[in-house]
């Protein structure tokens, strides 16, 4: 298996997902992942855990590698300081094109220092990728499991290399994070990677759909799996203030539709004026919101916390009352089980993956902000209601682990073998 | 037989703590008392206690000839009185040797003015208060917060008892006349007007160290020189905010020096005398007309209010905050008006400003959080608890009847 997040060097949402899977997923089968960086002190029971960072070069066999990923590599790029789960406003500066210095050497000690993502992060992909193949020739294997784009050029690789069949995670996908105009180096990987490999696991129906309609790749082998949901340490908490709170927390960028949870919030504010709402989280798109919800005259209702801690969230959905999550585009959206764990009824977007799961939650087409609006305002108003979403969702919860979602990927590696 | 007329701006606003979303309800002390301290202590060695002591100094060496004016905001004087006594005290000899005026001012150094006359008056007259208790001066002369000024206003300030109000000298509204002169509003003839040079006041303000400026070193010597090329003036009205001396020009710059040698240089011409604001409202005739519709202030090259109120932060924080004066007002809670009141300092508006170009640098300077954006998010969450707290009181009240 190969991924690039971990915990607990990146406690992201990817990371998460992928150790979830991971535990499950040794009681099934042998594995070894491989990701760029570890912790050597970090152990997962039954999981060979191979950081790059501390690996010796030298002590690998020299393999001929084929070129597939050359053509990637003889882009002219710009240092676009590439931060795809950006949680910090960055700024752009525009730097003139270099070409990309590819080398057939491998340099592994790109991961024993600086960020897993930056401005090289493409040289990261590519020699992550080198280094993989050359370790993957050393073992014995029968499965090549990537979780997203940043693996993908590896497992391209080794499934060259080894003729194993090749297996795609996908957590999420550039159409998500860049819309569907995105095109670029990453969008190519990917769609590369989907039509290469022998099957794709997506985590949900509707990511699946974009591989479909927006990659072009063949639905028979896609198999969607939905993740998880890790137990939490879950408690309730009360609030300095008589108002109910409404929250939202993610990264602050187009994909997540922090503008629509301001709009929903005016609209909330103008009905029931006993509301209070949140918006954890940073990203490009911050400042301007915090404008535009001064512009709106709701700041001293419409409160901005900017990044959080875990111990933070937790408080926040310790006194939360309603949960909103209106991404344009979400694979699957783990805040939202995490919310649903706390008993925060949840209103979704229904371009989500985990509204493939959550029956009960009240769901809208993310644009849909008077029928957003609408949900909260009953939640709010209406306890009965609140209760049955409440209820529905721990049922829901009930099948929703990563012992299911390892069968399910059993299932799949049986498929491709 | 012109009069040259310093006044001194001292003040130091209670700076907000990080407040955040999580301490909305249980938090409702919203000033940083560490670095409120912090900023006071340095600025007193650095600025304050040096310069009043030279100030002292030079009154009693050209025998009270030299004589000045200082506008102290209300916190400004609470915080000296909390942690640096000393200050307060040296202001105080100063004041003893009758040669110190001490201007009226809003209290809480708010920009009331545009938003409530009742909470305008209600400062002004905190402040009066304040002066009388430590310095036994009735103020007659009046400055508004950043020399904000239009014509209602002096008026206002007339119907109010003041004879003189202070105001920006600026070039559009002066039309090439000179501000070396008394004027008067059209409405309201009996006011004075007193008229900042910003020209020389800035020079010694804001270019006195800046290697760049042709006229780079400023001596005491040149810049009497240009004084005493104005003799048909009235008077120059040199108006900066006092920590021009050891905290925006450092001690190293020379700008001790050049205090310490100007009066001497100024009063080699016999013409020329020093007045206070008060003296000069007195000795001089109104002579023009100075009309301004407009509101017009001293910050930022645009000379308006657009420091304080130019983006939609500033605009909700300020009309949210008076909107909540008649529920506070109405609880009757000192603390609770207290609160409010120091909600008020401009300068939490001034670091919630946008404006990025050449004045950006200044308001970054002043500013001690990292954006404007965060130090609206600390001013709107504090307000959010204040709220709270006054609903809460009028939740109690309709109890009770």
């Amino acid at each position: 298996m190969l991924g690039w997040e971990f915990p607990p060097i990146i406690n992201g949402g990817l990371g998460v997902a992928c150790l979830g899977l991971c535990k499950a997923l040794s009681q099934h089968v042998e594995l070894s992942m491989i990701i760029p960086k570890s912790d050597p002190n970090y152990m997962v029971n039954n999981v060979e855990l191979i950081g790059l960072n501390n690996v010796e070069v030298e002590n690998l066999k020299k393999i001929r590698t084929s070129k597939y990923y050359k053509e990637f590599a003889h882009v002219t790029t710009v240092e676009a300081n590439i931060f795809p789960y950006e949680t910090a406003e960055s700024d752009f500066d525009i730097i003139r094109g270099k070409s990309i210095d590819f080398k057939l050497d491998t340099n592994v000690n790109i991961f024993k220092v600086g960020d897993l993502y930056g401005d090289d992060v493409i040289n990261k992909v590519i020699e992550y990728a080198k280094f993989c193949a050359r370790l993957a020739m050393t073992k014995d294997f029968d499965i090549i499991h990537c979780h997203d784009w940043m693996t993908f050029l590896a497992g391209i690789e080794i499934k060259a290399l080894s003729g194993k069949p090749l297996v795609l995670h996908v957590h999420s996908l550039d159409y998500d994070r860049g819309g569907p105009d995105s095109r670029g180096w990453v969008y190519d990987i990917e769609r590369w990677g989907m039509h290469y490999a022998d099957a794709i696991i997506p985590v949900s129906r509707y990511t699946g759909s974009i591989a479909k309609n927006h990659y072009d790749v063949d639905e028979r082998k896609i198999y969607p799996v939905h993740n998880g949901a890790d137990p939490v340490h879950v408690f309730h908490d009360t609030k300095d203030f008589p108002e109910k709170l409404v929250l939202f927390l993610g990264r602050v960028t187009g994909q997540k539709g922090p503008e629509y949870f301001l709009d929903i919030a005016s609209k909330v504010i103008e009905h029931a004026p006993n509301s209070r709402f949140v918006m954890a989280g940073t990203g490009d798109k911050l400042r301007g919101l915090i404008e535009s919800g001064a512009y709106r005259q709701i700041g001293n209702k419409f409160h901005f916390t900017g990044f959080l801690n875990k111990e933070k969230v937790h408080k926040l959905l310790s006194i939360a009352d309603v949960y909103v999550m209106p991404s344009v585009s979400e694979p699957f959206g783990l805040s939202a089980l995490e919310a649903a764990q706390f008993g925060i009824p949840c209103v979704i977007s229904k371009q989500s993956g985990v509204s493939e799961v959550l029956y009960g939650a009240l769901k809208a087409d993310f644009w849909d902000v008077d029928k957003m609006a609408g949900h909260i305002i009953s939640l709010l108003q209406n306890d009965s209601l609140r209760e049955s979403v409440v209820k529905d969702a721990f049922r829901d919860l009930e099948n929703l682990t990563w012992d299911k979602a390892a069968d399910k990927v059993a299932d799949v590696y049986k498929r491709v073998l | 037989m012109p009069a040259v007329c310093f006044y001194f701006q001292v003040h130091q606003p209670y700076r907000l703590k990080q407040y955040s979303f999580f301490n909305i309800g249980n938090d409702h002390n919203y000033s940083d008392e560490r670095l409120n301290k912090e900023i006071l202590n340095k600025v007193a060695d650095k600025c304050y206690l040096p310069a009043n002591k030279l100030m002292l100094e030079l009154i009693k060496k050209f025998n009270k000839q030299f004589r000045i004016s200082y506008s102290i905001s209300g916190i400004a004087l609470e915080q000296f009185e909390k942690y640096r006594p000393d200050v307060l005290e040296s202001f105080i000899d100063l004041a003893r040797t009758g040669c110190v005026e001490f201007l009226g001012e809003t209290y809480h150094h708010s920009l009331s003015y545009l938003y409530s006359k009742d909470e305008f008056v209600r400062q002004i007259e905190l402040h009066e208060k304040k002066i009388k208790h430590y310095f036994n001066q009735e103020p007659v002369v009046f400055r508004n917060t950043e020399l904000i000024y239009n014509n209602d206003l002096a008026d206002f300030i007339q119907k109010m008892g003041y004879k003189a109000i202070l105001c920006e000298g600026v070039d559009s509204l002066l039309q090439g006349r000179t501000p070396n002169q008394i004027y008067t509003a059209p409405n309201n003839k009996k006011i004075k007007c007193l008229l900042k040079n910003f020209r020389l006041s800035d020079d010694i303000a804001f270019r006195f160290s800046n290697r760049d400026w042709p006229e780079y070193p400023l001596t005491a010597q040149k810049f009497a020189s240009w004084l005493h090329n104005a003799h048909s003036a009235d008077t120059i009205n040199l108006f900066m905010d006092y920590e021009t001396f050891g905290e925006h020009q450092w001690k190293e710059t020379g700008i001790f020096e050049f205090m310490e040698h100007l009066p001497g240089e100024i009063l080699k011409n016999k013409d020329f005398s020093f007045k206070t604001v008060g003296e000069v409202a007195d000795d001089y005739q109104i002579k023009d007309v100075y009309d301004a519709h407009a509101t017009t202030s001293w910050a930022d090259s645009e000379r308006d209010l657009s420091a304080w109120l130019s983006n939609s932060m500033q605009s909700e924080s300020l009309s949210k905050l008076y909107a909540m004066e008649e529920d506070v007002k109405n609880s009757g809670d000192k603390d609770l008006i207290e609160r409010w009141a120091r909600l008020q300092s401009s300068d939490l508006f001034y670091y919630m400003c946008t404006k990025y170009w050449s004045d950006g640098v200044v308001h970054k300077y002043f500013s001690p959080y990292n954006s404007p954006y965060d130090s609206y998010i600390y001013f709107i969450n504090a307000l959010a608890d204040l709220e709270v707290e006054v609903n809460k009181h009028s939740l109690a009240t309709a109890r009770v009847f």
